[in-house]
Order: C-alpha cells, then sequence, then structure tokens
C-alpha cells in the first residue's frame, strides 16, 4: 500500500477513535446526564438537620411523664468560616465555653474543610452572651437543639426507658438513621422508637467563597408522636413506695431472723419487682423495677466509668420482665388447676395418702418406697415439725402444703408416666405463658424454663457432648439412660428444680387461671398520637392462647385464692386490709434461691373475687420468706386498688 | 515571513508553499483560550482558600502558551531536513534529560520531573517529539515508497524506541511510556509496515506484556488503574472517587452545560486534578455535550490538518514527521477524554492544549512547529540546493 493511501486510512480510525469519544459522552452526558445532574445538585448543597423533638409520653391518665425541651448548642459551620479567622475564633469560644482550644481545634479539623460540628450544649444566659460576642463571627450559631426530659425522675424507669447514641448494630439495622440522634435504648423509648422519633426538619443553603449564595426555604422538623401509656401513675406510685418499703421490711426481717438463730438470711436484700396486671385487657397498670435509675443521668451522655457501675448494680435490668426466678408456691395455682382439669389420680399405697377421697395428711413427712433407684426417700414440708393434718386440694393449697402437691405429682408419674399424658402439668404451664416470651412492648422480655424428660435429655447430650459448657444437669444424671426422675416432676409441681419464670409470666398465668383461661399479650402503650393529636396508633388487647378451663374449677380456685389471705398463709399479713378481704386473694412462695441460701419472697395476689380486675405480683429478690415480706408489699397495693385505706407493711407470719 | 531566513530556500515562485498552516495554528490557539478559561473556572476558588491570587494558575500557563507559540514559530523556521544532522544529538539530550530526572527526589513515588526555577521540566514530554522525529527518520532514510519495508528498519526504529519508553517506564510513568509504542506502530504503518510485520510486533508486545504480568513487576498503582478502570466500584474513595466524581461532573452538563464558571463540581473542587490531567470534566460539566463535541471538533480538524500535511509533504520523512505527530494528539486526546468518561484506563495524559502543564504544551508547540515546517516546504522551490537523500 502506498504511503499516502496508509496516511488516509490513518485519518479514518483516528476520526473513527473521536467518534467513539462523541458516542459515550451522549451515554454520559444525554443519556444518563438527568441522573448525575440530580446527584450533583445535592452535593453542592450543604443539607443541616434540624432535630425534631421526641413525642410526649404520658401515663394511662394523660398525666406528662416524659417530654422534650429545647436547650442551647453551639454550632460552626466551616463552610462560613474565612481561613484567617478561624484560629481567632477557635480562641474565642475556647474562652467563653471553658473548654480547651485543643479540644475544640480537634472537633474542627475532623469536621473536615466542608463540615458542620456541635461544640457543647450550654445554658440560656450563656447562649445569649455568645450570641452577643460571636455577633461579628460567622459560621458559628446557637442552635437549639431537643433534649429528652423526664418529669417523673426514676419513676417507671424501666418501663420508660433511657436515649444513647445508636450503636453499630442500630445503625445497621436503620441505614437511615442519624448518627448523632440519641434513640431508645431501654423499654417503651427503644420499642417505640421510631414513633417517637420525628422528622428532622432541613436547612439546606449553597455556599460559594464562604457566604451563602442560595438558600431554600426552611422545612420544620415534625415532632415524633405522642405514646401513651398503660400505666396509672397513682397506682405505679403506690407500687414504688410498696416495694421499696419492701425491701428495707426483708433487711429487717433477715436481721431479726439471724437474731433468733435460723438459717437462709445471710445477704442484704437489694432487688425486687412487682407487677399490676388488668386481667381483662393484658394491659400493665403498674410495673415497678429495683434499684431503679433516673433516666436523666443519660441525657448528656454518661461516662463509662458511671455508666459501667449502674449497669454492675443491676439497676439497668428489669426484673419484672427479665428476671427469672424459681415461682415457687406460687406455682402450685398451676398445678392445682392441672389437677382439677387433668382429674390428676393421686398415688395408691402411699402412707398418709387417701386417694379415693383425695386427702392427703399434711404432717410434715412424705415417706416414699423410693423412686428410680429403690431405696426409701423422705421428703421433710416446709413447716415440719409442725402438722396441718388431713388436707383437700382447697385446704392444701391455702396452707401451701408441699405434700399434697407432691403427692399429686407422684400421681401423675406414676399414673401417665412415658405417655403422652406424662406432660400434663407442664402442658398446662406452657398453655399458661411459662417457657416463651409474654410478648410485652418492652425490652428484655425473658421465657424461662418449662422442665420436662424431652429438655432433660437435651441438656445430657449437650453436656456429654462439651463438657465444658455451663453445668445444666448435676453429674448423677449424665450416667443414666433417663435423666428425668420422679423427683423431677414432685420439684416441678411446687414450683422448684428447674423451673423459673419472670414475674411477669406469673402474673399473666394468674390472670389467665382467673379470667376463665384468656392468656393475655401484655402490654404498656395503649395509643400513639401525632403532634395534632390525632390517634396513629392505638393498642388493642391481644390474646396470646385461651384455655379452656371450666368455670367450676375457675371459682373454687378463686375461693381458695380467697381462703390464703383470711385463713392460710397470708393470713397475718392481710389481717388489717380493710372491709372489702373477701374480695381479695392470692398465694404466698418461697423460692429456694440456687445461688445462696436466702430464699425469693413471693406474693401474687388477685384483686376482685367476684369479678377479677387485677393480677399483682410481688417477688423480692432474696427477700427471705413469701408470707413476711412479699404478701405486706402485695396486700398495701391491693389495698390501694379496692380502695381501701393503706395500712403500714409490717412483717407476716413467715409462710411459703 | 518564515521563508525570509529560511536557509537554502529562496522562493518567490510559490507563494503558496510559503505561508503556514493558519488554520492549525488557529485551532490551537482556539484550544488554548478555552484551556486557560477552563483552568480558571477550576482553580480560582481554590487559590482564594489558599490566599492566592486567584488567577495565579491561569497567568502561569498563559505564559506557557506563549512561549509555546513563540516557539512554534522559531521551529517552522527551521527547515525540518535539517533534523537529519541533528538527530543523533537531540536523541543524546533526550535521553540525558530521562536520566536526569533520577537525580532529584521522588513526588508522589515517582521521579519525573527536573525542577527549574518556576516550573517542572518533564522531559518524557519532549522525549515524545525526539521519538517522532527519530522514527521518521530511520523509517524515510533509504527506503522506497514502491518496497516493502525491511526488517531492518522495524528493528533499528523500534531499539531507538524502546530505550526512552523504558526510561519513562522506570520513572513510573506507565500513561506517558504508552504513547512512544504507540507513534511507533502508526509510523511503521505509514511507511509501509508489512501487516506480517505489523502482526508479529504485536504479537510478541502482549506476549511480554502478559509475561511482565506474570512476573508482578507492574506497580500496585498501575495494577489498580487498570482493575478500577474494569470496575470503577472496588476503590470508591480513591481512583474510584475520581472516577465516579469525573463521571458525575461530565454527565450533569448534559446538553448545554451549565455554563461557564456556574460549574459546582469543578469550580469546588470535587474531582481530584481537575486543572490537570481531568480538566474535560470542566469543559463536560460548564459547556455540555456541545461543548465537549465542539472540542472534538476541534481536534478533529487538527488531526484532519496534520494528515493533510503529511500527505502534502514534499518527502517521506516529513510525511512520516506530520502522521507521528497526529498519532501523538489522537493517543493523548482518546485516551484522556477516554479515561475521564470511563473508557480508558486512568492514566497521567494530559489533554492537548486544555490541561494545566508546561512541558507537554511546549513540546506539543515544537511538534506543530515541526509540521508547521514540513507543510512549509511542500513543493520543491526552484534551484534549491537541499540535497534530497530520502527520496
Amino acid at each position: 500500500m502506498r504511503t499516502t493511501a496508509r496516511i488516509t486510512v490513518l485519518l479514518g480510525v483516528f476520526i473513527g477513535l473521536f467518534g467513539m469519544l462523541g458516542m459515550r459522552l451522549w451515554f454520559v452526558q444525554i443519556a444518563e446526564g438527568a441522573v448525575a445532574a440530580e446527584v450533583t445538585d445535592t452535593q453542592a448543597w450543604i443539607t443541616i438537620s434540624t432535630p425534631a423533638p421526641r413525642g410526649d409520653i404520658y401515663d394511662g391518665r394523660g398525666n406528662l411523664l416524659a417530654t422534650s425541651r429545647f436547650v442551647p448548642v453551639v454550632e460552626v459551620d466551616r463552610h462560613l468560616v474565612e481561613r484567617d479567622q478561624a484560629e481567632n475564633l477557635l480562641r474565642r469560644l475556647s474562652s467563653l465555653l471553658a473548654i480547651p482550644e485543643a479540644e475544640i481545634a480537634e472537633l474542627y479539623e475532623d469536621a473536615g474543610v466542608n463540615g458542620v460540628f456541635e461544640i457543647a450544649a450550654v445554658d440560656s444566659v450563656d447562649a445569649y452572651q455568645i450570641n452577643e460576642q460571636l455577633r461579628d463571627f460567622p459560621g458559628v450559631r446557637i442552635k437549639r437543639v431537643p433534649q429528652r426530659i423526664n418529669l417523673v425522675g426514676g419513676s417507671m424507669a424501666h418501663v420508660l426507658g433511657h436515649l444513647g447514641l445508636p450503636t453499630e448494630l442500630d445503625l445497621e439495622e436503620r441505614p437511615d438513621l442519624d448518627p448523632n440522634t440519641r434513640v431508645g435504648k431501654l423499654g417503651v423509648e427503644r420499642i417505640y422508637d421510631e414513633w417517637l422519633q420525628g422528622t428532622p426538619g432541613e436547612l439546606a443553603y449553597r455556599v460559594q467563597r464562604a457566604q451563602i449564595t442560595e438558600q431554600r426555604p426552611e422545612v420544620s422538623p415534625v415532632p415524633g408522636n405522642s405514646v401513651h401509656l398503660t400505666l396509672d401513675l397513682p397506682v405505679q406510685e403506690v407500687v414504688e413506695r410498696a416495694l421499696a418499703e419492701g425491701i428495707e421490711l426483708s433487711n429487717e426481717w433477715k436481721a431479726e431472723q439471724r437474731r433468733q438463730g435460723r438459717e437462709g438470711a445471710q445477704n442484704v436484700t437489694e432487688r425486687g419487682a412487682v407487677v399490676v396486671l388488668d386481667v381483662r385487657t393484658g394491659a400493665i397498670s403498674a410495673m415497678s423495677s429495683y434499684p431503679s435509675f433516673d433516666p436523666g443521668v443519660f441525657v448528656g451522655g454518661l461516662d463509662a466509668g458511671t455508666f459501667s457501675a449502674l449497669n454492675e448494680s443491676g439497676a439497668l435490668r428489669n426484673l419484672a420482665v427479665s428476671g427469672l426466678y424459681p415461682p415457687a408456691s406460687t406455682f402450685k395455682a398451676v398445678t392445682y388447676m392441672t389437677i382439677l382439669e387433668e382429674d390428676v389420680p393421686l398415688p395408691a399405697s402411699v402412707e398418709g395418702v387417701d386417694a379415693a377421697s383425695r386427702v392427703v395428711n399434711c404432717d410434715g413427712r412424705l415417706e416414699l418406697a423410693g423412686l428410680s433407684d429403690g431405696s426409701p426417700q423422705v421428703f421433710t414440708d416446709w413447716y415440719y415439725p409442725n402438722i396441718k393434718g388431713w388436707l383437700d386440694l382447697g385446704g392444701a393449697f391455702e396452707q401451701s402444703c408441699n405434700i399434697y402437691f407432691w403427692s399429686a405429682a407422684l400421681g401423675m408419674y406414676q399414673a401417665w408416666d412415658e405417655t403422652p399424658r406424662e406432660t400434663a402439668l407442664q402442658d398446662m404451664a406452657r398453655d399458661l405463658g411459662y417457657g416463651s416470651q409474654t410478648g410485652i412492648d418492652l425490652t428484655g422480655d425473658a421465657a424461662g424454663i418449662v422442665p420436662d424428660r424431652e429438655l432433660f435429655v437435651q441438656w445430657q447430650q449437650q453436656q456429654l457432648e462439651d463438657p465444658d459448657a455451663p453445668r445444666l444437669l448435676d453429674a448423677a444424671r449424665l450416667e443414666t439412660s433417663d435423666p428425668w426422675f420422679g423427683g423431677d416432676l414432685m420439684n416441678a409441681a411446687i414450683g422448684q428444680g428447674s423451673l423459673v419464670a419472670t414475674p411477669l409470666q406469673v402474673a399473666v398465668s394468674y390472670a389467665a387461671m382467673v379470667n376463665g383461661g384468656t392468656v393475655w399479650e401484655p402490654y404498656v402503650v395503649d395509643q400513639i398520637r401525632d403532634s395534632d393529636d390525632q390517634l396513629v396508633f392505638g393498642n388493642s388487647p391481644t390474646v396470646a392462647n385461651r384455655v379452656g378451663l371450666d368455670p367450676e374449677h375457675v371459682r373454687s380456685f378463686l375461693t381458695d385464692l380467697n381462703r390464703v389471705v383470711t385463713r392460710g398463709t397470708a393470713a397475718s399479713s392481710f389481717s388489717d386490709f380493710g372491709a372489702s378481704l373477701s374480695e381479695v386473694g392470692g398465694k404466698t412462695g418461697t423460692g429456694q434461691s440456687i445461688a445462696t441460701a436466702d430464699n425469693h419472697a413471693w406474693f401474687v395476689g388477685v384483686v376482685g373475687i367476684s369479678d377479677p380486675r387485677y393480677v399483682v405480683a410481688v417477688l423480692i429478690d432474696e427477700g427471705g420468706s413469701g408470707g413476711a415480706v412479699a404478701a405486706p408489699v402485695a396486700r398495701q397495693i391491693m389495698q390501694y386498688l379496692q380502695g381501701e385505706e393503706l395500712t403500714p407493711i409490717t412483717a407476716g407470719a413467715a409462710a411459703q | 515571513m518564515a521563508t525570509l531566513t529560511s536557509p537554502g530556500s529562496i522562493a518567490v515562485d510559490d507563494r503558496r508553499a510559503n505561508r503556514p498552516d493558519l488554520t492549525l495554528v488557529g485551532l490551537q490557539v482556539l484550544l488554548s483560550a478555552l484551556g486557560l478559561m477552563m483552568i480558571y473556572s477550576a482553580t480560582r476558588f481554590a487559590l482564594e482558600r489558599a490566599e492566592e491570587f486567584p488567577t495565579f494558575t491561569v497567568e502561569r500557563q498563559a505564559i506557557f502558551v506563549t512561549a509555546g507559540l513563540i516557539a512554534l514559530y522559531l521551529v517552522s523556521l527551521i527547515d525540518y531536513r535539517e533534523y537529519e544532522t541533528m538527530i543523533p544529538i537531540l536523541y543524546g539530550v533526550t535521553l540525558l534529560g530521562l536520566a536526569a530526572v533520577f537525580l532529584f527526589d521522588p513526588v508522589n513515588g515517582a521521579q519525573r520531573w527536573i525542577p527549574l526555577q518556576w516550573f517542572n521540566l518533564q522531559p518524557a514530554e519532549f522525549a515524545k517529539v525526539t521519538v517522532i522525529l527519530t522514527v521518521g527518520y530511520v523509517l524515510a532514510l533509504g527506503t522506497r515508497e514502491d518496497e516493502p519495508l525491511r526488517w531492518k528498519k522495524v528493528i533499528q526504529s523500534g531499539g531507538l524506541m524502546l530505550v526512552p519508553f523504558v526510561m519513562v517506564l522506570i520513572e513510573p510513568d506507565l500513561g506517558t511510556a504508552m504513547v512512544f509504542p504507540f507513534l511507533w506502530i502508526v509510523m511503521l504503518f505509514a511507511a509501509g509496515a508489512t501487516w506480517k510485520q505489523l502482526s508479529t510486533i504485536l504479537v510478541s508486545a502482549f506476549a511480554a506484556l502478559a509475561a511482565v504480568w506474570r512476573a508482578g513487576l507492574l506497580e500496585e498503582h498501575q495494577l489498580d488503574r487498570i482493575t478500577v478502570f474494569i470496575d470503577p466500584t472496588i476503590d470508591p474513595q480513591g481512583i474510584g472517587f475520581q472516577l465516579r466524581q469525573s463521571k458525575l461532573a461530565i454527565g450533569s452538563g448534559q446538553l448545554f452545560g451549565k455554563g461557564l464558571f456556574e460549574g459546582t463540581q469543578t469550580n469546588f473542587s470535587y474531582v481530584p486534578d481537575q486543572e490537570t490531567d481531568f480538566i474535560f470534566t470542566a469543559v463536560g460539566e460548564q459547556l455540555g455535550f456541545v461543548g465537549g463535541i465542539v472540542v472534538l471538533a476541534l481536534f478533529s480538524l487538527i488531526v484532519w490538518r496534520l494528515i493533510m500535511i503529511a500527505l502534502s509533504a514534499r518527502d517521506r520523512f516529513g510525511s512520516l514527521l506530520a502522521a507521528g505527530t497526529a498519532a501523538m494528539i489522537v493517543f493523548h486526546v482518546f485516551v484522556n477524554i477516554g479515561m475521564t468518561i470511563g473508557i480508558a484506563p486512568v492514566t497521567g495524559l494530559p489533554l492537548p492544549f486544555l490541561s494545566m502543564g508546561g512541558s507537554f504544551y511546549l513540546a506539543t508547540s515544537i511538534a506543530f512547529g515541526i509540521c508547521n515546517s514540513v507543510y512549509l516546504r511542500r513543493t520543491p522551490v526552484p534551484g534549491e540546493r537541499y540535497r534530497n537523500r530520502t527520496r
């Protein structure tokens, strides 16, 4: 090919390459240009987010519990700071705010060339002064930002919850979250965070050469929705006071026990919980966990030391929904209901048990020929060496006679072992909500444990596979082919052994047993209203499960609950209840703490024997005695709910 | 004008032969003026922030433009055939310059510059012109148009190209180095290399490239630039960020652009290197698709003029010089604009006449001066005494 021809070819190739560029340019600028223009347009604007005030929280009567107030904050916008003024500005801010210059300089550098940052919250007097003095400083402004303020102090702290900066996990779950906005960490503040959060406002402007050249109309923030709780502030106040007094009473009672040389009263009582539940809806009327905390301390951010001290004290735990305890004798109610509903036979040929008449001799000792290993065993009841005499089911419930319920468990074991009915008691417990989360709209909803053969076999396998895992069963059971013994069912029947439940679960189960079998999903939020007071979310009672209970059994259960407070284990604590004593009932419980010798004190009260209204569950962690310590606390709360005059919380007679 | 001082030229008969290619010069002036506006738009705010005069860079560039045009004029006065004797000297000086960069401290990990009083001289840019001259000379010397190119010529010219190529490669400056083989291939093609020769070269080049790749001789940042070009999402903050911002800025210009000095991206430094290698982003954003097409059209006209010079040259040497210069312009324009819109890897190749910088501006002006010299002497002047060795 001749040179001229080749050079002409080159011209064609070169222009062809430019043609390719032109086509690509068409694609980038025309086909995709609009999208790019949109992106660059947003890049050119500086958007300042105005935080929205968090929604208010009210109690069921409309009392304001938590709200937001505006506090002044110093904000610096580096776009508007001229280079030569930066150093001067930092010096002035440092002296005005009494913050080391290096600290502000660090914030300034971290914000980057195009950054906006907040320095500090100041009080209004300081804010005014700064405003006056910084008039000549462009780029510095006083911004009013909303801050959570809790009007009831530490009251309802575990239900209300507190705020904090979002964790990385929070940001992962909610990518649109502003990392500088505080979010709920606990309780209602957390569960209903998205309702309470509100929509931040927006101020957008374009800056060129440290001057604002263009500004968009400001979008005002929309305050968060207000949350109305089911809780009743007056009831809550009574509950909190009664619980605090109960803790005090427990320590006095333990001191007295020690003086008398009795065992099981070594530790200082420092924890407890109360739940007041509406049996007709599952709404929580009051809930308290002791010790409590003031959510207000989290507002300004908390240093690590204070936080870990608070965390270690357990004050952040809501024991009412998260605390797992053996329900002890309060669980006899479930066994009681199982005996009636399932027509449980009492064991034949056991001394002191009359299977035909369904009565048991509560003489303090139950001697058995032997369970799995055949050796004779003696079970000693809590009141031994006293005797309660021959009792039927109602009498045994009233006196909290373990022998009766042990016998019933033995009856189940003998009659139904390894048949589908062997778990009749556990099935009833599960139906009533034990062993699974209640579904309450709060954080820390614990499930608890309902033990049975299946679970024990599973634990056995787990432990054999991994000997280093925390021990779930004692060593002897690892060697047997069947780790589930008759004694385990006997333990379960009196709410001991591996059975654990939260005060809330116990309250929910009692509510179901007195309302005819409706297991509610408990809730604390009644409704949510927007900033114009329009209803945006209305909670309604939710049925978690329905247990078909014979109305006659429900009736006799209510009668026997009343007998506990009139003649039974809680009678001494209820002697000064008032005229409507016939309208209340309950069950004491004293649970063996696994960790220490000190017993957990329980009382589950029912208000409204003829027409049940409330369940009041009181737990005092290592409180000592249900009858002596927990019952008086519940009694005072129930007095308030019944409209009786409140009488002082003093120790009742010790009973399980 | 030019002919008055041109040695050995006493032409008075052929007036056309004496007129320089004013279209080519005019195109250069147009593009340079556009470049000054773009550089101003892309640097004034950054300069203000740094408390410098906002016109500092644009004034500096204006000096380069002036110097370039003067160089163009002076070079066009020299008869290009005179280089035949000067080539060994030019080649030697170029190699010395390329070696001299290694005497100075690296900047951003590369030794590419000789720091002078008020600008950094980049010998590799001038080496492009030297390679055009040298390869053109070897391919034109003693060859005939009606004969196929001999292997000896291919190997000679290839060897002379490879020395500066390797020196620039180890600076390191992969982008600039790649210009040399491109010029060589295009000039071989123009000089009548056979298809067999061309395909042998391409195959061995790919084999060498594969060997280098396997041996891991490429620097990490060079690999990055190639891999990011293939998938820009892998490094959104580094080169990927630059690419993304560049494409966004150009794309946002849409049909007519945001208007001169109205580019939000390029005026506020959203695109790294927007005044040098990424100057086309300022064009695309502010002047839009229309402006981009105008720039491409201006470059097409330049290429057309250079090819016309190549076709009208009186000898093979002149043809190859103009064709090589056209190849240099095309390579720079294609790779530079291509990288800003995502169809070529990110390299440090400037956009001719538009990008801020002195060395390449001067080198291009010199190359254009040589082409003008070819144009001025396209027809033999009666009574000319110059011996014609290449025909």
